[in-house]
């Protein structure tokens, strides 16, 4: 593992940079609850559309510890708001705040940063007055994670069947192809709305989660097992596999020890790679409304106010900033995918 | 007379990242009107290199260090690009060793062909007549490369080169991808084509017997050296390297009945990594420690030249 | 050539009864009696429904079910949509054609953008505006389009450059036929760009490859030596070869092109198959859902024949096989 970051360092400077950014965004999506200043479902009413607090460290033309200043309403009703430079509010870390359970498991007051007895909107907030920032952590959890659990049943569906159709060949194999053409010949999007119709619109959050997690692998286990499937028949007849036959191993061993291993290098690129694909599939799925649903934060419903409402979007481009995280993680896979390509790739050794 | 090629003093570098390897170093051979000059020696030895400097189609990384190329009189490597272009195909042309891959396969062999030839002359006509000197049918013409066996390809390739009626033609191992019938017949219509239009040929290969009795005049090279340049005839006689006699003692011709197959032991050095001296002495059975200290300059022994040190040290070399 | 068409088209033929089949478990999947639901409906008026469970046996079992509609769909009947009450084929014709025309105009942006680009990329191999162009095509894979979608319609709103949302102006209606068509093409320009730029990028970046590829191949050192000028060398022998095998992808990438025409089409108003079938999908109008999806499956099947006969029309070794 520690050869793997050195040779990826070496190899590819904004793949290492990559790992490193996802670490990042993983990390606080798992201290979200820490981090966040507000909770996520937190309305202030008095403050709906309000553009991003600015943290600032020059007071009167001199460095000063970072503070903001107060947030002064000049028209409610449009929704303009000014910074209120005669309130200067500190930015105070650790400090104290309202109780609330950390994740879901300890009961914690002490907040990472706040600004006194002012508001912080870091990224603005949202058209019921709740902060975009807090809700960016939260959603980071759902849009984050869906990625990878996603790809993990799609692997092992993906492994059982192009496992099996590579190996065992014939009309096995026919079958089975034929199953992973016809799910590839969906467009991918139009597959994903009829699944989704499939089910009642009407679920609980978590019910929507794992649903989301279902559709995304039902569809995307057919590339996998092709691409895996692919690799079996070309190690198949490498020599070591015909020795162990001819040593008579069983089929479910040559399968497990000899075969499935040697995929690996080449696995785990098609994975990171694939990634994207299932958070892409959430933001869109919420960001039409049959994802995650409100309160709960996804980045892709944080979206959905944008569409068709040209004054939210033009008045509150902050309300944007959830599509600039998903445009990160995406590009930090896809230069992470690279970089294990070119790191995995024997050739380049 | 002027001679069709003449190369002297050839140095050719390959570059990887800050450093350079010397890929060929001090060739001299010319080539007469009308003659065939073979170069031979074991694959990796600068064969290929020799003939893509003469056509100045040097892979990127290598490059021509010192010397000179005469194609007819000219000093090809003062040329500009745009002059080259005129000298390729037109003075010296190229014939490959895989004429499949190296067939245009999108295209019919035909337009190929006529493509090499200037707009405004009698493009299709001549075309034909190509097609008619080296034994195609004319309905080949529309044929694609993958359609065609492989003698039919080296035949299209040679009908390419020879259609603006080139003085030299290189031809690399045109023959060794080729079974044993069909590569009889390229190599007589090799001979046919220098007959008819007093074509010089520099043919490359790996088989000494072939390139005794095809060619006038047979270098051997080593390690991108060109360690003897002699006539055909002698060469077999009395071979002066102790490379090429090792060449020569190996050809299964040379066997009694029922003897071992013989090699040149040892392999030949990797260019990255040239043994200080002569390149040849690690393999060598008459090794002096000078052989280990410095490198064989050129010798004269009547009409052949040799780079080793059992003939005395004429000339000097780096 | 016939032949080999005849040949593609007959193995399309399983391949499109898999899909319906899957489309149909699909519905089949969604809960509860749903012909029960449609007699509870009070929208839906009885005559409908009498009409349904007589032409699609709705009261019968899923398989029993499946043929009907297998026989309906020999007729282009695809049956009717619940909150629409016209039939599902009526609806799709009218949104089928905006979204050819959003899939069509984008696919000619990306290619004529991406092949060019992907040329000088590769002819500049690793100098800076190589470099720079690798760089920005990665960005491009990896925004996705409803959000290219987004910015413009937000850089569309702050400056009025394009019309947003709609395929027409209101002003229209006693526009000349030229006139209308322009104003189409300009209401086009938004959500075609939104989708070209993602496309772009992957198509550059496998157009440079490939013409790495094709310039480093024998046949173009033999060109070189027959003494051709780089221009020929370039434009017909590496550049044939090198866009081949797109054309070969080209029935891969309308899947990204359908899918992403449908989240433009949302984000941007335009009013083609992605809204309609987010609606159906909605108001849970499953005949319509299903009709929907076949199409786009059959769009894309429809695609890679085309792709099929493009590439046996350009690569001999295809066509004689």
């Amino acid at each position: 593992m520690k050869t793997f970051l050195l040779r990826l360092r070496e190899a590819n400077k904004i793949s290492f940079f990559s790992l490193w950014l996802l670490i990042f965004l993983y990390a606080m999506a798992f201290l979200a609850d820490f981090i966040a200043p507000y909770p996520y479902d937190l309305q202030n009413r008095d403050y709906a559309l309000c553009p991003p607090t600015v943290p600032r460290m020059i007071s009167g033309g001199r460095i000063s510890r970072p503070f903001v200043y107060g947030i002064k309403i000049i028209n409610p009703a449009f929704k303009q708001y000014a910074p209120d430079t005669l309130a200067t509010h500190d930015i105070e870390f650790f400090r104290k705040g309202p109780e609330r359970k950390i994740l879901g498991l300890f009961r914690s007051s002490t907040y990472l940063f706040g600004a006194g007895s002012g508001k912080i909107f870091l990224f603005g907030t949202d058209l019921h007055g709740r902060d975009v920032f807090s809700r960016i952590l939260h959603g980071a959890r759902v849009s984050l994670s869906i990625g990878v659990i996603g790809v993990s049943i799609s692997f092992v569906l993906g492994l059982l069947v192009g496992g099996i159709s590579g190996y065992f060949g014939g009309r096995t194999d026919t079958i089975l192809m034929r199953l992973v053409e016809i799910i590839m010949m969906f467009p991918f999007f139009y597959l994903m709305l009829a699944l989704r119709a499939a089910f009642p619109p009407n679920l609980s959050s978590v019910q929507v989660y794992l649903l989301i997690v279902v559709i995304l692998s039902l569809i995307g286990w057919a590339s996998l097992a092709r691409i895996i499937r692919g690799m079996v028949l070309s190690i198949k007849e490498e020599e070591y596999v015909l020795a162990a036959r001819s040593l008579g191993l069983s089929s479910y061993r040559i399968i497990t020890r000899h075969i499935l291993p040697s995929t690996l290098s080449y696995t785990t690129t098609a994975l990171t790679l694939s990634v994207p694909g299932y958070i892409l599939g959430e933001s869109a799925l919420s960001l039409l409304g049959l994802g995650i649903q409100e309160p709960h934060a996804s980045w892709g419903n944080m979206l959905s106010v944008t569409i068709g409402n040209l004054r939210i979007l033009t008045g509150a481009p902050w309300m944007l900033i959830p599509g600039f995280f998903i445009f990160l993680t995406v590009i930090s896979f896809n230069f992470l995918g690279d970089g294990i390509r070119k790191v995995a790739d024997p050739r380049n050794w | 007379m002027e001679k069709t090629l003449e190369i002297s003093n050839l140095e050719v570098s390959a570059r990887d990242g800050k450093k350079s390897f010397a890929i060929l170093r001090g060739i001299n051979l010319c080539a007469e009107p009308n003659q065939a000059v073979a170069l031979v020696g074991e694959s990796g030895s600068g064969k290929t290199m020799t003939a893509m400097s003469v056509m100045r189609l040097l892979p990127r990384n290598l490059a021509v260090d010192r010397g000179r190329i005469l194609l007819r009189g000219e000093d090809i490597l003062a040329m500009s690009e745009s002059q080259m272009r005129h000298i390729r195909g037109k003075v010296a042309s190229m014939i490959f060793q895989e004429p499949s891959s190296y067939l245009n396969p999108l295209f019919t062999v035909g337009s190929q062909v006529m493509e090499a030839v200037k707009n405004g002359e009698e493009r299709f006509e001549k075309t034909m007549k190509m097609f008619e000197d080296v034994e195609l049918e004319r309905n080949v013409y529309f044929q694609y490369p993958h359609q065609l066996s492989g003698g039919m390809q080296q035949r299209v390739m040679i009908a390419m080169a020879m259609i603006n009626n080139p003085a030299l033609l290189i031809a690399d191992e045109p023959t060794t991808a080729l079974d044993v019938t069909t590569a009889n017949g390229i190599v007589l219509l090799l001979r046919k084509m220098m007959d008819k239009y007093g074509l010089s040929v520099l043919f490359i290969t790996h088989d000494m017997s072939l390139a005794a009795s095809f060619a006038e005049k047979i270098g051997v090279m080593y390690a991108g050296r060109l360690v003897e340049f002699s006539d055909a005839a002698g060469i077999f006689k009395s071979p002066l390297h102790p490379y090429t006699e090792k060449l020569i003692d190996c050809l299964p011709e040379r066997y009694a009945p029922g003897s071992r197959i013989r090699t040149v032991e040892g392999s030949v050095p990797d260019f990255r990594q040239l043994p200080g001296g002569c390149p040849f002495h690690l393999r060598c059975p008459y090794k002096i420690t000078l052989c280990t200290q410095r490198k064989p300059g050129p010798t004269l022994i009547g009409t052949t030249t040799v780079r080793c040190f059992k003939y005395g040290d004429d000339g000097q070399d780096s | 050539m016939k032949k080999y068409i005849l040949k593609r088209l007959l193995q399309f033929i399983p391949l499109l009864l898999g899909m319906t089949f899957i489309s149909f478990m699909i519905i089949q999947m969604a809960p509860g009696d749903y012909f029960t639901q449609l007699s509870m409906n009070p929208e839906i008026s009885p005559l409908t429904i009498e009409s349904m469970r007589r032409d699609f046996g709705l009261d019968k079992p899923a398989v029993i079910q499946y043929l009907y509609w297998l026989k309906n769909l020999a007729r282009l009947n695809l049956g009717q949509s619940f909150s629409y009450h016209v039939p599902v084929s009526f609806l799709i014709g009218q949104k089928l054609r905006n979204t050819l025309s959003l899939s069509i105009f984008s696919i000619f942006l990306t290619w004529a953008a991406a092949i060019p680009l992907g040329i000088f990329s590769a002819v500049k191999d690793g100098r800076w505006q190589d470099r720079t162009l690798s760089l920005l095509a990665y960005i491009g894979i990896s925004i996705p389009s409803f959000l290219t979608a987004m910015l413009l319609v937000f850089f569309a709103a702050r400056t009025g450059a394009f019309p947003v949302g709609g395929t027409i102006s209101v002003f229209n209606i006693s526009a000349t036929g030229w006139e209308k068509f322009a104003d189409y093409m300009k209401h086009l320009l938004l959500p075609g760009l939104a989708l070209a730029l993602s496309g772009i990028g992957s198509l550059f970046r496998l157009m440079k490859n490939n013409f790495l590829e094709a310039l480093g191949s024998p046949y173009i050192t033999t060109a070189r030596a027959k003494g051709l000028g780089e221009a020929r060398i370039y434009f017909r022998h590496a550049l044939r070869n090198a866009v081949n095998p797109m054309i070969t992808i080209f029935g891969y990438t309308l899947s990204s092109v359908l899918s992403g025409a449908a989240l433009v089409e949302i984000v941007t108003n335009w009013p083609g198959m992605g809204r309609l079938i987010l609606d159906a999908v909605l108001s849970q109008d499953l005949y319509l859902v299903m009709a929907s999806l076949l199409i786009g499956g059959a769009l894309l099947i429809l695609g890679n024949l085309a792709a099929d006969i493009m590439i046996a029309a350009a690569d001999p070794r295809v066509r004689l096989r």
